[in-house]
């Protein structure tokens, strides 16, 4: 949770960091849940942001979340993050199905002279609820992923950016032609975070 | 209105006494003797004569009385009729002086308008042929700059063309050039391939040469000691001989100092000629020998004097071809100097390189030159497009000014026809009131029809006053008018240059949201700038096979050596009772947790079999797409225990099922089985050749795969 100061609507970089890397978490395990990547025996129901969210319970992906969070933590806190990209391939083909686009816009000023800004907690709350809906709602419009799938996190960063050891370079995973559902964004004052889904396009749909 | 005075009513009697007008004759002619009219009492003391004559003149004067009275009756009717005529026609003509000088003034505002309107015209076709002039020699000016950048263009255009070509023909050059150098290099690594051979084969001729001769001389040294052994043996004999001969010459001289000198004599000349016989066979011997040895020397020579023969041979032969090369270097050396020569600029081999790269400076030169003069091109273009249309536009206008002027050309004549109707009218009508005028001065003498007239005259002069006034007013509100129209105009300017800028400014946002749009559409892509963004991922995402197998094979060892050793703890508690329950409560928990890690990384495991399976497949289906086989592989004992794994290949075009193709292998190595396909005599004439003879199986099975092909296409 964001560390807050003695006023209540102030917001650090620090606190704004672990507000975008557990949004992260929730995120992409709501999004495994909801498109079916892991079978739904494997979650666990939590509450958090005022609704009934899912957890996955397989250790392998709780253990890579948190690797991916402690790491993804550490660039947002050194404004490198440009944007995270959660990707669903096919299994069996590694053809990219999905790409939910997470961009994130860091306010330099805040990184660079260590200030801090002013938003509730409540309202920053409120915002990424109504991503959290938009991301259960999506299995309305998205394409039925009938086949086993697996997925893979990427991590867009500024260029100057060391790569860690447990980390390596990528091909960006495109999907061409794709149709595209921009959904809504959240703003810590710090880190602004828009969020995208980007999705093969359904054959059977243009026919 | 103009005020009319009544006539007095009581004259009328005057009137009536008056109007005795030769038409009125007769009407008292009883009274012959009275000329003059009498007053009408008198002529009732006329008639007052006698009874009869009074009754009778009574009679007669009332009579003439009532026809008087009604003559009067209808004189005055008609004095009425003849008055409302009079100001019918009175009001007519005010009708008409009024419509008059509402002509007059419309025709003033007409004319007016008129003016004003031609001025105006004049004005703007002034203006507008002075803007048509501007344009025509912008438009003139644009043509011809149109046309400088035409020239220019198509100048750029062929000097591009010409770079292109000059490009075209050195890279052409350059190829043939590379190509003629890579010929010629294969050339000559062939030929050195070539001499290498022929160096080889010629260095293992000398050495079979060098044998031989090592051979020969080997032979020639035993010939020679074999020789020497006879010389030798020969020189023995001759010593013998010598030897005998010296002691059967001593004998002899002994003898024939003792006895048979003759016959001694005649034995030892025998001798001595066989003697010399012998020496002349040892002689010719020795002869034979050296001419042997000659021959042999001989031999050799002719030997040497063969291989350097076909040295020499060889040589010449090398030497044509050496010579056939030098030319043909030469014939390119000279090519390759006209091209150089033909290249301007170009002295020497090195500058090829720069005068390319000058001449593909000069072909991005003209290529950037093209697209400037393109983009100017488009700019003239566009230039004369807005000059096109302004002068459209101008057309336009004057079309319109002229249609306008042709309108009030239309106007004019039609009020000028008005005027002159009018005028025609009024003519008319001052002829009318003149009538009139004359009727009344006529009728009740002109003292009073002056005084109207003057009357009449000074309110037209009132009334005339007053139009002018009215008229200077309405100029006023003209003035007002034209300004309030320039500002309407200056209004509409503005307005329709605010639509403009709306207009531009709506292509702007509708331009920027497209921008958007795009770069949205791109950032939802996931399209990024490799400047200044990397994409990373995390190395071990979820499944890495091999350390999870192993970390799997490691739990399962500590398994079974947990096992052991809660069987040996068991054992052990057996045999001391309740000692154990302590160590067998830790070792149940930890047991139940290596469980539960059991059973996840055996979920594991099977998920990574899953995987491993699909892929397996996916491979399996890929080979067999690629290589045209289905491929079934698996693992067999032989009787003496080593595994081999066994491969079953069966190819997509076989034509039945026996035709399987199996293969051993073993640490590296693949044998081909022997089975009743491999044994039918085309195949195994195959398996002969491709496998056992140039050992390639990969050549067998495809050389296979294309025959069944053909057979099952043919077929």
């Amino acid at each position: 949770m964001a560390s807050k100061t003695a006023s209540k609507d102030i917001i650090t970089l620090r606190g704004s960091t672990a507000i975008v890397s557990e949004f992260f978490g929730y995120a992409a395990n709501s999004i495994l849940y909801n498109r079916g990547v892991y079978p739904e025996e494997s979650f666990g129901r939590v509450k958090k942001y005022g609704l009934p969210l899912l957890l996955s319970q397989d250790e392998g992906v709780k253990t890579f979340i948190a690797n991916l969070n402690t790491q993804l933590s550490e660039w947002l806190e050194a404004g490198k993050l440009q944007r995270i990209v959660l990707v669903i391939m096919s299994k069996a083909t590694n053809e990219v199905l999905e790409r939910w686009n997470f961009s994130i816009e860091t306010d330099s000023e805040v990184v660079e002279k260590g200030v801090s800004r002013e938003k509730s907690d409540k309202e920053i709350m409120r915002e990424i609820q109504a991503i959290m809906r938009q991301i259960a709602s999506s299995i309305t419009y998205l394409p039925c992923l009938d086949e086993p799938c697996i997925f893979d996190v990427l991590a867009y960063t500024d260029a100057d950016v060391a790569v860690p050891f447990t980390w390596t370079e990528s091909d960006p995973k495109l999907i061409a032609n794709p149709q595209m559902v921009k959904l809504h964004s959240f703003d810590t004052k710090i880190h602004k975070v828009d969020t995208l889904v980007s999705y093969k396009n359904d054959e059977w749909d243009e026919q | 209105m103009i005020v009319r005075t009544p006539l007095p009513k009581k004259r009328r009697p005057e009137a009536t006494g008056n109007s005795d007008s030769p038409n009125s004759d007769g009407r008292f002619v009883i009274f012959e003797d009275l000329p003059e009219p009498e007053p009408s009492h008198q002529h009732s003391d006329q008639m007052l004569c006698t009874y009869q004559c009074r009754q009778l003149v009574k009679a007669d004067f009332l009579d003439a009385l009532g026809s008087a009275e009604k003559k009067s009756q209808d004189y005055q009717s008609k004095l009425e009729a003849m008055d409302s005529d009079l100001r019918k026609s009175e009001a007519e003509r005010m009708k008409f002086r009024d419509q008059l000088l509402y002509a007059e003034q419309e025709v003033a505002a007409a004319k007016g308008r008129e003016q004003a309107l031609q001025d105006q015209l004049l004005k703007e076709v002034s203006e507008s042929q002075e803007r048509l002039r501007k344009q025509i020699h912008i438009h003139s000016e644009l043509e011809v700059k149109f046309r400088k950048e035409m020239e220019l263009r198509k100048k750029a255009e062929s000097l591009l063309s010409s770079a292109e070509e000059k490009a075209n023909l050195l890279e052409g050059k350059l190829s043939h050039v590379s190509e003629s150098i890579e010929r010629e290099k294969v050339r000559l690594q062939k030929e050195l391939t070539q001499l290498k051979q022929e160096s080889k084969l010629s260095m293992e001729r000398i050495s079979a040469d060098l044998q031989r001769m090592e051979c020969k001389a080997s032979n020639s040294e035993k010939e020679a000691a074999m020789l020497k052994e006879q010389l030798e043996n020969l020189q023995t004999k001759l010593n013998e001989c010598l030897h005998e001969k010296n002691e059967v010459e001593k004998k002899l001289s002994t003898l024939t100092h003792q006895e048979f000198p003759s016959d001694d004599n005649i034995l030892v000349k025998h001798l001595r000629e066989e003697l010399r016989n012998y020496e002349s066979e040892v002689r010719e011997a020795r002869k034979w020998k050296a001419s042997h040895e000659d021959i042999e020397l001989l031999r050799e020579k002719l030997l040497e004097e063969k291989g350097c023969r076909e040295r020499a041979e060889s040589e010449v032969l090398k030497l044509s071809e050496a010579q056939i090369n030098g030319k043909k270097l030469e014939d390119e050396l000279s090519s390759w100097k006209s091209i150089i020569k033909d290249i301007p600029g170009v002295t020497s081999a090195a500058d090829i390189p720069l005068k390319f790269e000058a001449l593909q400076k000069e072909v991005l030169e003209g290529m950037m030159k093209m697209g400037e003069v393109t983009a100017r091109l488009k700019q003239v273009e566009v230039a004369l497009d807005v000059a096109e249309n302004t002068r459209q536009n101008v057309e336009t206008e004057f079309a319109l000014t002229n249609e306008k002027m042709e309108l009030l050309k239309l106007e004019l004549k039609r009020t000028e026809l008005l005027l002159s109707s009018t005028t025609e009218e009024r003519d008319r009508l001052k002829i009318v009131v003149d009538q009139l005028k004359q009727q009344k001065t006529v009728e009740a003498g002109g003292a009073m029809t002056d005084g109207t007239v003057k009357e009449l005259e000074a309110s037209l002069a009132m009334k005339e006053d007053l139009i002018k006034q009215l008229e200077s007013s309405i100029q006023e509100q003209k003035d007002v008018n034209t300004r309030q129209h320039n500002e309407i105009k200056l209004l509409n300017e503005r307005l329709s240059n605010e639509s403009r800028r709306i207009k531009s400014l709506e292509r702007e946002d509708d331009r920027l949201r497209s921008e958007i749009a795009i770069l949205e559409s791109k950032l939802g892509h996931g399209d990024f700038s490799s400047a200044s963004t990397k994409v990373l991922r995390m190395v071990n995402s979820l499944a890495v096979d091999s350390e999870a197998k192993q970390t799997i094979e490691a739990l399962q060892n500590e398994l079974q050596k947990t096992k052991d050793k809660l069987q040996a703890i068991e054992e052990l508690k057996k045999q001391s009772g309740d000692a154990g329950t302590l160590v067998d409560s830790y070792i149940s928990g930890k047991v139940v947790q290596l469980k539960e890690q059991i059973a996840t990384l055996e979920k594991r495991e099977e998920r990574y079999k899953a995987v491993f399976a699909d892929r397996i497949s996916v491979f399996r289906r890929a080979c067999c797409e690629l290589f045209g086989y289905k491929i079934v592989m698996d693992d067999h004992q032989r009787s003496d225990g080593i595994p081999v794994t066994r491969f079953t290949l069966q190819s997509i075009y076989a034509q039945s099922d026996d035709e399987k193709l199996q293969f051993e292998y073993e640490s590296g190595n693949t044998k081909i089985l022997g089975n009743n396909y491999t044994q039918q005599p085309d195949i195994s004439h195959q398996v002969e050749i491709f496998i056992r003879k140039l050992n390639s199986i990969p050549a067998f099975t495809a050389n296979l795969t294309v025959e069944s092909f053909n057979k099952r296409t043919l077929s």
